[in-house]
């Protein structure tokens, strides 16, 4: 990525085809002349097995219809998409001329759970096993607990059982310093996964950074910035514009302090969990970023400094070709969105993928099987050339990963980089008729839907239709699978009783105790007057937040963390002002 | 015939983010001719207040992420307290196989593991729930 690769209009084609005639009208004919050569042999084929070939249509997952075969004129109607190169606007085939020639993708395992040193010792580990990031680099991919998640502390009832469940128990400044002493902050990345608790995760990292003498403007990271998801995800939530305002406040302070940091990432991922098909996947990942661009020009900042901190969290399901077309159909979108919202400097209009591969569509039932659709999944990530990846576990509908299982799924990648030579060439299914094709019909159908959710008055607006879409596709998805037309082995076929033992995680049942006993250690040793006094400024702040101004609330929180406030006391401020509640 | 409808209650923690199945599993048994409520719950003791006030049958919590056993303790126990024993409670979701004695012992009478089918839930709560009980004309 050059500084200095700017797109303007003048330069920008509508069309690099145009001017050329890259499909002759006698080419064309010939193709369709084929094509019904073939469709007789097709047909005939079809009356064999008694299968009408006139009426006769497979669907994709997402429902598009495709033909049995695809021929040269199938794309010829889109010139311009065909005329593409890997690393050029609009990025159908990849951001990077390169692809994976000189730096494969990022083998990017998600970790945490229990104590935070417990979780540690799991990120130790797996660096030893190979994982590593871009350029070579320490890379850590961490999530929170479901109690931080809630924006509460371990000692609330609620947290009872929950405490290090689905990721790492850490509450506060200290806890980071459980987590990352030793480890050199200004030479890694650390993804903080988090939900609506992200400022307040952020404030204990930049806290805890300052008191080790690191320059914030060293931190490398990402802070997920999902207040959007409250729309298909059944978590308590702030308001939608709230969340857009908080994730703008972040982005405006980054912009400013963290240049190395990414501050939003665009979860299509939890879409897909949620039941969105691909189509839909695309199409309302593109709506919230762009909303949620909007909402941060709206606050006077500049597309080409904050968009190229935007990240993408993406699935990768089991439809092989519908999932990479997805991804290739996502790139072209969202470049051409971002290039109509202002931005000039390619790289605001990069879609970085983290692919995170389905958890959704694994299955209990003989989980050894799962390698192998994980598999299938990651060789679909690599196919559509994504930056980086997290393979679930075979476990991963049973339980926390296993040390056992979270390195299977590392090699799962280490396999397909090191020997398969997936990575010899950029986009290597650039200009099949059938990929090429099947990315125009995602995009139009995405397009439709995004349409939709503009005219609906943007994203933010429309949390009720997103939900209503998504949750219509799963429940078709789940009566497919009962009326076994979605086939899901050793579920609706291939049944069986042999029972495949595995080994089943189980967090320490003693680290719920200790992380209440941290607390309240916490909360008993601090200096109270300096709390409260940095909790007062907090409040403060977050009122003069919630009036629009912009900029002040992390600084707030930095002093409160490193007063020892924990997430559930600075969550408690914001839940107060701007208003906390299930979404539906 | 005066056959009661079957009203069932159906939770799942706010702090989860895995609630594809609860809700479908509620849209199906709409559509199995009962009657569900539906809750988003942060303390279980929310769950027993919701389970008395709409007087249900069966109350059926989702739990994909821990956390089942205090739940399942706390809901069965003050189902009790309050006389409510005959109200049928089943849990669904990722639920490790090494609790379900602890959780049937609390009082817990299904356990539905990832890949049930909504049919079993509905022939389970039809063929276990209280007999309806006879309304004075």
């Amino acid at each position: 990525m050059q500084a200095t690769d700017k797109i303007t209009r003048s330069d920008m084609p509508v069309s690099p085809a145009e001017g050329v005639t890259p499909f002759s009208p006698e080419f064309i004919a010939r193709s369709r002349a084929l094509e019904d050569e073939w469709r007789a042999k097709f047909d005939q084929l079809a009356k064999k097995f008694g299968v009408d070939g006139a009426s006769y249509v497979q669907r994709t997952d997402s429902g598009l219809p495709v033909k049995p075969a695809y021929f040269p004129h199938d794309v010829a109607d889109t010139p311009e998409n065909v005329l593409a190169a890997p690393g050029v606007f609009p990025f159908t085939r990849g951001l990077n001329a390169a692809q994976y020639q000189f730096m494969p993708w990022a083998n990017q395992p998600v970790i945490g759970y229990g104590l935070p040193e417990e979780t540690r010792r799991r990120m130790d580990y797996l660096q030893a096993q190979g994982m590593t990031g871009y350029f070579g680099n320490t890379f850590y991919n961490l999530v929170y607990d479901l109690v931080s998640h809630e924006g509460l502390d371990p000692d609330h009832p609620a947290a009872e059982g929950r405490v290090g469940q689905c990721g790492m128990a850490v509450y506060s400044r200290e806890d980071n310093a459980r987590l990352f002493d030793g480890l050199p902050l200004d030479r890694m990345n650390v993804v903080h996964i988090s939900y609506y608790e992200n400022l307040p995760v952020l404030a204990h990292y930049l806290a805890y950074a300052r008191r080790r003498g690191v320059p914030w403007e060293k931190l490398g990271g990402n802070s997920m910035s999902w207040y959007y998801q409250s729309a298909y995800v059944g978590m308590t939530c702030f308001p939608p514009k709230a969340g857009m305002d908080l994730a703008a406040e972040l982005i405006a302070f980054c912009t400013k302090r963290m240049p190395r940091w990414n501050t939003l990432n665009l979860f299509g991922y939890g879409m897909e969990e949620a039941g969105a098909t691909a189509v839909q996947e695309v199409a309302f990942t593109v709506a919230a970023g762009i909303d949620y661009a909007r909402g941060c020009i709206a606050k006077g900042l500049d597309p080409d400094v904050f968009l190229g901190r935007f990240g993408f969290q993406i699935s990768q399901a089991n439809d092989l070709f519908e999932e990479i077309c997805k991804i290739r159909a996502l790139r072209r979108i969202w470049a051409r969105k971002c290039h109509e919202l202002g931005a000039r400097d390619t790289r605001s209009m990069h879609v970085r993928i983290h692919t995170h591969t389905s958890g959704a569509v694994l299955t209990a039932q003989q989980p050894l099987n799962n390698l192998i659709r994980t598999t299938l999944h990651a060789l679909g990530a690599a196919l559509a050339g994504v930056q980086a990846m997290e393979v679930s576990t075979f476990d991963e509908a049973l339980a926390i990963p296993t040390e056992h299982s979270a390195t299977m799924a590392l090699r799962i990648q280490q396999i397909l980089q090191e020997e398969s030579g997936l990575t010899r060439v950029a986009d290597p299914l650039g200009g099949s008729y059938y990929v090429e094709a099947l990315t125009n019909q995602i995009e139009s159908a995405a397009l439709k839907i995004y349409d939709e959710v503009e005219k609906r008055g943007g994203y933010h607006k429309c949390h009720d239709y997103v939900r209503a879409q998504i949750e219509a596709s799963a429940l078709r998805w789940r009566d497919l699978v009962d009326a076994k037309e979605r086939i899901l082995v050793g579920v609706n076929k291939y049944v069986s009783d042999e029972t495949q033992e595995v080994e089943v995680f189980r967090v320490n049942p003693e680290s719920e105790r200790i992380a209440i006993e941290r607390v309240n250690a916490l909360r008993a040793n601090r200096d109270l007057s300096k709390w409260e006094a940095a909790m007062a400024e907090v409040h403060r702040a977050t009122e003069r937040f919630a009036a629009g101004e912009v900029g002040g609330l992390i600084p707030a929180m930095v002093e409160a963390s490193d007063a020892d406030a924990t997430t559930g006391e600075l969550m408690a401020v914001l839940k107060a002002h701007l208003g906390w509640a299930p979404p539906h | 015939m005066n056959q009661r409808i079957i009203r069932v209650l159906l939770g799942k923690t706010t702090m989860e983010a895995h609630d594809r199945g609860v809700r479908y599993l509620a849209t199906k048994l709409r559509e199995a001719g009962m009657e569900v409520i539906f809750i988003n719950f942060l303390e279980p003791k929310e769950i027993l207040d919701a389970a008395i006030q709409e007087d249900v049958d069966v109350v059926g919590v989702s739990s994909s992420v821990e956390g089942h056993l205090p739940v399942a303790r706390e809901v069965t126990r003050r189902l009790k307290e309050n006389g409510k024993e005959d109200v049928l409670v089943v849990f669904g979701g990722v639920i490790p196989e090494r609790d379900f004695a602890g959780m049937r012992e609390m009082g817990v009478k299904g356990i539905f593991g990832p890949g049930s089918s909504a049919d079993s839930v509905v022939e389970f709560i039809r063929a276990n729930v209280r007999p309806r009980r006879v309304h004075a004309e």
